[in-house]
């Protein structure tokens, strides 16, 4: 445990560098880039059609609005698209390596396990942050190109200036990446579990769909509030008239929790793991 | 490091312990919190049931802001509500929900019904109010005439906020306890409970309990903050289920003091649909002037919890096509219990679309054929319409408004 602090760097960057440089995970990030790209296009082309002002969330009001296409494309991707790009690459953290034989060529490095998983985990965190941060100014870009940026019309009714509604998609972004955190400790320790990396990658995103669906069972509302979906969409509260910041605390303990649990189970079995490939 | 380390290591030594303890404390503070939200208290001074009645009819309104559940379980299909798109008062009449409430103690508030992307937002500004849906972008204006308005201004302060409250509402606590109360001394009897914690604060229980056998209510629990004398929680329980409150309106969190200033104002956003609704000021008596006159004045039969209320010649087929002004200025506030009152208001559509739902499809799955008309039968309402245009309404059993039709 005496390394010197620059080797965690050193792991650090080397991992966000592997992770980054995939042709993978440059494919997973414009695919997800996408989609708000190809809504606003969408939503340009049929705007004047009769199909104009329809569709859940808020696509409905992209076209008024471009501020609106962040809200609008974060909603399409976190049910399922964001679970499964974070279970992707989180998955694949450490049963990538045990895969291609790697890592037991990094646990001949000077850097305990402990080091090695902690530089994983940050890795997989940042690409789910990049990912969420890529959708939100994909979507900005786009929906000021395309519809204009202008004053927020809030779900209570109220309107707030461009400078605040920025900042609100700014904060809408930041919960929703934050909000993949626990997912990101639940696809890690799975990828420790195994050594192949899609059973890991497929279990992180059935975690998440299932987590969804039983929120939506009403015999289990005593669990609901410890799902690890269940507080997603709560980044609603910043388009309400006052924002209730303990509402998006709750959602950000719950992460907490998970993370803390699963974090330290994936702690527990990789520092005690046989790794013989 | 692993490979050879002996079998049987000792169990306290290996990292595996780091996890037990984490989720064992993660486990216990999830557990430890239901615990300390919910836990009975003994630290107010004793009241008798009648000076906690006085006590709060005499409680000076606060300015607070809060969050409220409400939960219905009133046999209805859950499927119906959740079914419905975004945050609609029609939502009330199943499952929980949840809204946010700021009132600065006078006449001035903001309710709103939250969805999970969608708000539906009532606020009550002074002679002027707005209700907001976010699903549909409609903006509804209630205001006074121009007569009225200058009748208005000669009023009392008491009188003006009396006059002017609550043009359009969405239930709280407070609005459920004063209902429950105004009955108290001729219908119900009265007794306090054990003391309890709602919200964090420690509170009286007062239970409400009819004095007649003939309605669905059983008995009302009010749980009253200690100290404000502001009522926290109405718990309204049926005959028919012994389980859980029929309906439940509580404050999960509440805050007292003045809230922002921005909560209260409230200008049509650009581009939405809005619409004006001019709305009579009752008169001294407390009449509704104007509309309604085209129906006939309601029957009503029994007194207190047990009343039921007749409408002849009400044109249900209108009602079903958003007709608000077929139940305009009848049945204002004769039922017998609040929530039935609520629940009545909730089923008459107050907006032009705002359910996003057909209420003909509604209504027929809503009721049940039964020889004398059509019945809806809840646990804390029944609404008999008879096939000669009838519609008797009671918080009372389906057997008695079949009987009586």
């Amino acid at each position: 445990m005496s390394h010197a602090r620059g080797s965690f760097g050193r792991q650090l960057r080397s991992d966000l560098r592997l992770l980054f440089g995939r042709p993978r995970t440059i494919a997973l990030l414009a695919g997800l880039a996408a989609v708000p790209l190809l809504l606003a296009i969408v939503l340009f082309v049929a705007q004047n059609s009769g199909m104009a002002g329809q569709g859940p969330g808020f696509i409905g009001r992209v076209t008024g609005n471009g501020l609106f296409l962040v809200i609008a494309a974060l909603f399409l991707c976190l049910p399922f698209l964001l679970p499964l790009t974070v279970g992707i690459t989180a998955g694949d953290a450490i049963a990538g390596e045990a895969q291609t034989g790697t890592l037991r060529y990094l646990l001949t490095l000077p850097s305990s396990r402990s080091r090695l998983l902690a530089s994983k985990a940050l890795a997989s965190l940042a690409f789910a942050m990049a990912a969420v941060l890529l959708i939100a100014a994909v979507a900005l870009a786009s929906g000021g190109a395309f519809f204009g940026l202008t004053d927020m019309t809030l779900l209570s009714g109220s309107t707030v200036g461009l400078a605040e509604g920025m900042g609100r998609m700014f904060g809408v972004a930041l919960y929703v990446a934050l909000s993949l955190t626990g997912l990101v400790a639940v696809g890690l320790f799975f990828s420790t579990l195994t050594e192949v990396p899609v059973g890991a990658m497929a279990a992180t995103t059935i975690v998440a769909v299932v987590s969804s669906v039983l929120d939506t069972l009403p015999q289990l509302a005593a669990i609901h509030p410890y799902l690890l979906t269940h507080h997603w969409f709560d980044f609603a509260e910043f388009l309400r008239v006052e924002v209730n910041w303990s509402v998006l605390g709750s959602g950000m303990l719950v992460q907490l929790g998970w993370v803390a649990i699963f974090l330290s189970l994936a702690w527990g079995r990789f520092t005690t793991a046989d790794v013989t490939s | 490091m692993t490979s050879t380390a002996p079998a049987r290591r000792n169990f306290l030594r290996s990292p595996w312990v780091v996890p037990i303890a984490v989720t064992s404390a993660v486990a216990v503070s999830l557990l430890s919190q239901p615990l300390f939200a919910s836990g009975d208290s003994n630290d107010l001074p004793d009241v008798t049931a009648d000076q906690l009645v006085t006590q709060v009819l005499d409680a000076k309104p606060q300015a607070m802001s809060g969050t409220v559940v409400h939960t219905a379980r009133l046999g209805l299909p859950d499927m119906l509500f959740t079914e419905a798109t975004g945050a609609d008062p029609i939502s009330l009449l199943g499952g929980s929900s949840t809204m946010r409430v700021w009132t600065d103690g006078v006449d001035r508030s903001r309710v709103a019904l939250l969805g999970t992307m969608s708000e539906y937002s009532v606020v009550n500004d002074g002679p002027e109010a707005w209700t907001y849906s976010s699903s549909n972008d409609e903006a509804v204006h209630y205001s006074f005439s121009d007569a009225d308005l200058a009748r208005l201004k000669t009023m009392g302060e008491q009188a003006r906020v009396e006059a002017t409250k609550k043009q359009a509402e969405l239930p709280t606590p407070q609005e459920a306890a004063t209902e429950a109360l105004a009955r108290v001394g001729e219908f119900s009897t009265v007794r306090v409970d054990s003391q309890s914690t709602v919200a964090g604060r420690e509170v009286y229980q007062l239970i409400v309990t009819p004095t007649t056998d003939k309605t669905l209510v059983k008995r009302i629990v009010l749980s009253i903050d200690g100290e404000t004398k502001i009522p926290l929680r109405v718990q309204t329980w049926s005959t028919q289920d012994d389980t859980a409150p029929a309906v439940e309106v509580s404050f999960t969190d509440v805050t007292f003091g003045m809230p922002s200033e921005s909560v209260f104002g409230f200008t049509a956003p650009a581009g939405v649909t809005e619409r004006e609704v001019v709305v009579p000021l009752p008169q001294n008596d407390g009449a509704v002037k104007g509309s309604g006159s085209a129906h006939e004045m309601p029957v009503v039969t029994g007194t207190g919890w047990g009343t039921v209320v007749e409408f002849k010649d009400l044109d249900v087929a209108a009602l079903l096509a958003k007709d608000p002004s077929a139940m305009t200025g009848s049945g204002e506030r004769i039922i017998g219990s609040e929530e039935a009152q609520k629940m009545l208001e909730e089923f008459v559509p107050e907006h032009s679309d705002g359910s996003g739902m057909d209420m003909g499809v509604l209504y027929d799955q809503l009721t049940t054929k039964v020889p004398e008309g059509r019945l809806l039968s809840t646990t804390l309402l029944s609404i008999l319409v008879t096939n000669d245009g009838r519609v008797l309404v009671g918080a009372v059993p389906a057997e008695t408004l079949r009987a009586m039709a």
